[in-house]
């Protein structure tokens, strides 16, 4: 039986929100219907998605809700990198604007329909994705995310220069792959689409969340050098990881070609748009299933909203800083495990035990040895992060 | 091509490379002392440049002048900036959490530079804007030579200052190992506070340096983050004379390479040395010990 009492405050957000599996012998109460319960709100939420073409009053509005759901599909998909392992790509715009760019290059020079080019696109950006992962994953930490930038930057140089293949900075235009539909049921088709491409992702989330695998990946995330001396395979599964987190990042890529159909370097392969993906998974929390499509919707819709009120000034970039800078400083963990946290507060303590990041667990070995400070750990955290005998395997898994 | 147009790309490149090493230099001390990856070094960069360039729009006077203001200024801000939110974060995800923080602060000096200034190009006229001097058939812009000289003579005190005087031994110790240096009695918060106090008065200098010849608009810095971030990687991250070598070396070759590519593919010099880098050698060649764990 599954440890489901610690569950209700997720329960918002669907099943599978904790991550710990844990065997807590008396509940049997409270054991079925908070599941029940998320899976209703699962339900409900799902049917919210796909009523919402319906509602939308104009088609505006519908368009500002496929371009949140790219959002979501991007920032989920930045999520197999940086919600399993740890390691923050700020440059994940790359395959955004490789899945794109591919898709739209294929269909002009190929003439392949538009969704035969988008796979092929997309597996492309795999075959692309290898070379540069191994690259990129040979360093930890903050050369990794040098190197994340510095490929976005790369691109952008490329596709702006090379101007006869890719338009350079007049864009590319994409033919579109319904031509006679009008534009609020080309919206309405591709609100779908996206969709299910959201959908397919959360799902493949979910089932590495749950899996053997997944939890190879997290304690790559807790401690890599533990990790790797029980025996994970670490840089396969981290590039494992990262050439999955590039396909789904480049399948939303290809299908906003194809619905947008007009592509600008400058858009798709910037920094900012790699730094969204970022502050959205952050934002709703990048342990959890939900998190990233919780932060693309508060994200997307401030976004839209300073676009409207703001026009052309830079305001948004400021707006964009200051909540990335509070995400960062006051709740890193995201919104969900912050809410969740604050509803627990006002319940009884029900398990003895619970997830624990090895943040945490850091810092409570710590409290328990007062009598003997440890200094040094805000300098050099490698060897601040190896003192605590009670981790387990992955890490996550503590008896108090 | 002829012999002096090489000169010229050759003095053009260690004119340029001088302001990269400057640079890289500021960046290496955060890193040094931090293990923080300062992305908004750049961003701090072009707000000094634009700074410079405001003050000379307001004054009339030369646009050096503003560094008597702006680096105290810039000390001050990194200083507050160490101590106040860098130091918050959470020891075992701070060089994760530290790139997203100075990238969201990189983020609101853009935003606001472009809110307050617009996103028109700017540049100061200077009125020896135009003057070359002829070395050995070489054409070298004075403007250029200035802000070489103006980023060397920095360059220079910063060595000094680190390997010389009472606070360099501290910060350099801080550096090296931050325990040993609290037991024999270094106050290492406030230490790396100066620090990064000392890597922002870099940008502002490079800044001012930079506002002399180049045309400035607010998104300008992702330019030369990216030149910057391969330099520190290829010079190995934590290495001060690495970093100058490898900026003086990139800055050499990107000149170079202008002649047969044009500029905008001279630029991938940085990322193809970036990604030979780690190929062939992740700890970077001319870093320490210290690199070798990134």
């Amino acid at each position: 039986m599954r440890n489901v009492s610690e569950r209700t405050a997720s329960a918002a957000l669907g099943p599978a929100v904790t991550e710990t599996v844990v065997v807590v012998p008396d509940t049997p109460r409270r054991s079925r219907w908070p599941r029940l319960v998320s899976l209703a709100l699962v339900v409900i939420g799902a049917a919210l998605v796909l009523s919402f073409p319906f509602v939308a009053p104009n088609p505006y509005i519908l368009s500002a809700g496929v371009v949140i759901l790219n959002y979501a599909v991007l920032s989920t998909g930045w999520n197999f990198m940086g919600g399993f392992t740890g390691y923050i790509s700020l440059g994940h715009a790359a395959y955004f604007g490789l899945g794109a760019y591919g898709t739209g290059l294929i269909v002009k020079y190929l003439q392949l329909p538009g969704f035969v080019a988008w796979v092929l696109a997309a597996l492309l950006v795999v075959a692309v994705s290898i070379p540069v992962g191994i690259a990129a994953l040979r360093v930890r930490g903050a050369s990794f995310v040098i190197v994340s930038i510095a490929f976005v930057l790369i691109l952008l140089l490329v596709f702006q220069s090379w101007r006869e293949f890719t338009g350079g900075s007049e864009g590319l235009i994409v033919p579109r792959p319904f031509p006679d539909l009008m534009r609020p049921e080309h919206h309405r088709v591709f609100f779908y689409l996206f969709a299910a491409l959201l959908a397919a992702a959360l799902v493949a989330w979910w089932i590495i969340d749950r899996s053997k695998f997944g939890t190879a990946l997290k304690s790559i995330r807790e401690d890599e050098d533990k990790a790797r001396s029980l025996g994970v395979p670490t840089t396969r599964f981290k590039l494992i990881a990262y050439v999955l987190s590039a396909l789904v990042t480049a399948l939303g890529g290809g299908l906003y070609a194809l619905w947008f159909g007009d592509l600008d370097p400058i858009f798709q392969f910037s920094i900012l748009v790699g730094s969204y993906m970022v502050l959205m998974a952050l934002l709703g929390g990048v342990r959890h299933l939900f998190g990233p499509l919780l932060g693309a919707l508060v994200v997307g819709i401030a976004l839209e909203y300073f676009k409207l009120e703001f026009g052309d000034t830079q305001f948004h970039l400021v707006a964009a800083g200051l909540l990335l800078g509070v995400v960062v400083l006051f709740m890193p963990d995201g919104v969900i495990p912050a809410v969740r946290a604050l509803i627990d507060r006002f319940r009884p303590q029900q398990t003895s035990i619970r997830d624990v990041t090895a943040a945490e667990l850091l810092e409570q070995n710590r409290a328990a040895a007062t009598s003997e400070p440890r200094a040094g750990a805000s300098s050099d955290h490698r060897a601040g992060a190896a003192p605590d005998p009670h981790a387990d395997a992955d890490n996550r898994e503590v008896v108090r | 091509m002829s012999g002096s147009l090489l000169l010229q790309s050759v003095i053009l490149g260690v004119l340029l490379g001088g302001l990269y090493a400057l640079l890289a230099a500021g960046l290496t001390l955060y890193f040094g002392i931090m293990r923080v990856v300062m992305i908004a070094h750049s961003a701090f960069l072009i707000l000094a440049a634009y700074l410079a360039w405001w003050f000379n729009r307001e004054t009339g006077l030369d646009p050096m002048l503003s560094l008597v203001v702006t680096v105290p200024v810039f000390f001050l801000a990194g200083f507050l900036m160490q101590r106040l939110l860098v130091s918050r974060l959470k020891p075992l995800t701070l060089t994760m959490m530290s790139v997203l923080l100075t990238f969201a602060i990189a983020l609101i000096i853009e935003g606001a530079l472009g809110f307050i200034f617009t996103g028109t190009q700017r540049r100061i006229q200077l009125p020896y804007a135009g003057d070359s001097l002829n070395v050995f058939g070489a054409q070298v812009p004075v403007v250029k030579l200035v802000a070489f000289v103006l980023a060397a003579f920095a360059l220079l005190s910063l060595y000094l200052l680190l390997k010389y005087t009472r606070f360099g031994r501290a910060l350099r110790a801080t550096i090296q190992h931050p325990e040993a240096a609290r037991l024999v009695g270094i106050d290492t918060d406030r230490t790396a506070g100066y620090g990064f106090g000392l890597g922002l008065a870099t940008a502002a200098i490079g800044g001012t340096a930079l506002s002399l010849d180049a045309t400035i608009y607010p998104s300008l810095h992702w330019h030369w983050i990216g030149p910057l971030m391969a330099i520190i990687v290829v010079g190995g991250l934590g290495s001060i004379p690495g970093a100058a070598i490898a900026a003086m070396l990139l800055g050499i070759s990107q000149s170079l390479l202008q002649l047969p590519l044009g500029a905008t593919w001279a630029q991938t010099v940085f990322y193809v040395a970036l990604f030979a880098t780690l190929m062939f050698r992740p700890q970077g060649f001319f870093g320490g010990r210290l690199a070798q764990r990134f």
